[in-house]
């Protein structure tokens, strides 16, 4: 197996100097490959993304412990701007346009990584969302949900990204909108030679595209593998896929006692 | 007729001083108090470059407003960069503390006394008669000119160039403009190196038509009324506000009692903050940030 692209060791994530978010994720992306993580809410999948991708000032959050490494060098802390021109990019869970810049001008607008060709990583977008060239002029203030992450995602391609990281690409989004963006996240793949690094709480079609999962629960990583591996387990039949159990009601994952969940994960 | 003309070049001194307030506003937050002065510093800029590049007034003006750049940026850089995008209170409080800062300097350095820069251009401020019977002076019109010349600059900048958007996206959305590759306190620096730059041109037209002294960092803080009524984030709106401004006060000096001069604007801002207090227009809910 190939080095990967990105690794995090032990990662530790603090807010406020008091609120540990995430404590001691480990993962690793390969190059080329989806990776998938999932877990419930509040379980420290968006902080682990934004570990990667850079803190600001704003944020007050900090990695305390442990590191993120990109290509072989260490990112942890390094303002966003820095990390987007070593070629990660982002497509957060909120706030992911400018509102009062149209699409044409948020395409514009993203600082392409040194070396790629502005242009053409701009065509790209285009082409993998068509939807976009015809509302150029709209204000993205006013683009409809779906619009939206689909300019989110074609100006976080404007980056010229290696690792594209996406955070809750289905939320809010109608099913088979979603199956749709997960498509379009193959289709970047295949153009872009991009490895995806995928934030989803639906296990069921994040499955479908990628190549190995992770399931964070707590700030933690209690189980990963692949997607075959991960549908067949139990509990990710009960809680993720509704499909297990047998009681043909869908469980919540918080139901189940934490210490039964432990000792089937870690025992 | 000549009222009219009156009003253009009182709100064309207005503009030009608060799209100061506008570019830094809308790019950090921060509503720099110290605007008034940094104006002032640049109009002893032009006091400075006149008397050491004698007999090329050109020249002089220049050297003052790469001056006035520099400063703008250095500000940044030296002070304001630990503080724009943490606490906007913070911020402001140190932006006052440089204005008193840098009013006690310019005294130690320069003295009270009231200087002429136009005269030591060389340069005399005609009167020009217009069509109508009205008169303007030749450094009125120079600064209707420039206030025009700056806006479209800062239209054709904001607008068409892919800096100028990257500097409306850090406004909106700070934490996605620097996700998008954008680094923040260039484009902090370049608001603020823009915005000094204005102010200090301001500050240089008005001291070559009417003298170099104290009251400078007054009509500094007059314009900001001008600044909040158009709604603080948007550069149209300063305009407008300038224009209703200066008209309310050309108005009521004319017809009413000219020792109002100071208060008019700040009568107009009270009112506008009654009736609309996100300004003719801003975004609504901008106002909970200052
Ligand atoms: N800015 C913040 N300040 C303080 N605590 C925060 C902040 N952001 C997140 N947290 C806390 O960190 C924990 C993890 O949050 P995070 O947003 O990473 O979860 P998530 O897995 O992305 O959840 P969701 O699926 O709901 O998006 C939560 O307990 C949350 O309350
Ligand atoms: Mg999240």
């Amino acid at each position: 197996m190939s080095a990967p692209l990105l690794r995090l060791e032990k990662l530790e994530v603090t807010y406020h100097r008091v609120i540990t978010a995430v404590q001691g994720v480990s993962l690793e992306v390969a190059p080329g490959t989806i990776v998938a993580l999932l877990g419930t809410n509040g379980a420290g999948k968006t902080t682990t993304l934004r570990a990667t991708s850079g803190f600001i000032g704003l944020d007050d959050a900090r990695v305390t412990e442990g590191a993120v490494v990109f290509d072989g060098e260490r990112i942890e802390n390094l303002p966003p701007h820095r990390v987007t021109a070593l070629g990660i990019a982002l497509v957060p869970e909120r706030n992911k346009v400018f509102e009062n810049l149209s699409v044409a001008e948020n395409l514009d607008a993203a600082v392409p990584r040194p070396g790629a060709r502005r242009r053409r990583s701009i065509e790209l977008a285009y082409e993998i969302f068509p939807a976009l060239g015809r509302l150029r002029r709209r204000e993205a203030g006013y683009l409809s949900g779906g619009e939206r992450q689909m300019l989110a995602i074609g100006s976080a391609l404007a980056c010229a990204p290696r690792l594209l990281l996406v955070d809750e690409l289905s939320q809010g989004l109608a099913p088979l909108l979603v199956e749709e963006m997960m498509r379009r996240l193959e289709t970047v793949r295949a153009e872009t030679g991009a490895t995806i690094l995928l934030v989803e709480q639906n296990a069921q079609v994040a499955l479908e595209v990628a190549d190995y999962g992770y399931v964070m629960e707590n700030g933690r990583i209690v189980l990963d593998g692949t997607p075959e591996r991960l549908r067949a387990h139990q509990d990710i039949r009960e809680f993720y896929l509704g499909t297990g159990g047998g009681t043909g009601r869908r469980r919540s994952y918080r139901d189940v006692k934490q210490y039964r969940r432990s000792r089937r994960w870690y025992g | 007729m000549q009222i009219a003309v009156n009003i253009a070049v009182l709100a064309s001194i207005y503009a030009l001083i608060c799209c100061g307030y506008v570019l830094i506003y809308r790019a950090t937050r921060v509503l720099s108090l110290a605007h008034g002065e940094l104006m002032m510093l640049g109009a002893y800029g032009l006091y400075a470059t006149a008397s050491l590049f004698k007999g090329h007034p050109l020249i002089a003006l220049a050297a003052a407003a790469g001056l006035a750049l520099a400063v703008g940026l250095a500000v940044y850089a030296a002070l304001m960069w630990r503080m724009t995008g943490e606490s906007v209170l913070a911020a402001v409080l140190a932006t006052i503390a440089l204005g008193i800062l840098l009013r006690g300097a310019m005294m130690l350095a320069f003295g009270t006394l009231t200087q002429h820069p136009l005269r030591d251009l060389g340069w005399e401020n005609a009167s020009i008669g217009l069509p109508g019977g009205a008169r303007i002076s030749a450094v009125g019109a120079a600064l209707i000119l420039s206030t025009g010349l700056v806006y479209g600059g800062l239209f054709a900048f904001l607008r068409g160039t892919r800096w100028g958007m990257r500097m409306r996206a850090a406004g909106q959305n700070p934490l996605l403009a620097a996700q998008r590759g954008i680094g923040l306190h260039g484009i902090y620096a370049l608001s603020w190196g823009l915005a000094t730059f204005t102010g200090g041109l301001a500050g240089m037209l008005i001291a070559l038509d009417a003298g170099l002294e104290s009251t400078l960092v007054i009509i500094g803080l007059k314009a900001f009324p001008a600044a909040l009524v158009g709604g603080l984030d948007s550069l149209v709106g300063a305009l407008a506000g300038s224009l209703v401004v200066a008209s309310a006060e050309v108005l009521l000096i004319q017809y009413v009692d000219p020792l109002l001069s100071d208060v008019v604007p700040f009568f107009v801002l009270l009112a506008m903050l009654v009736v609309r207090p996100w300004g003719l227009f801003g975004t609504r809910e901008e106002l909970d940030r200052v």
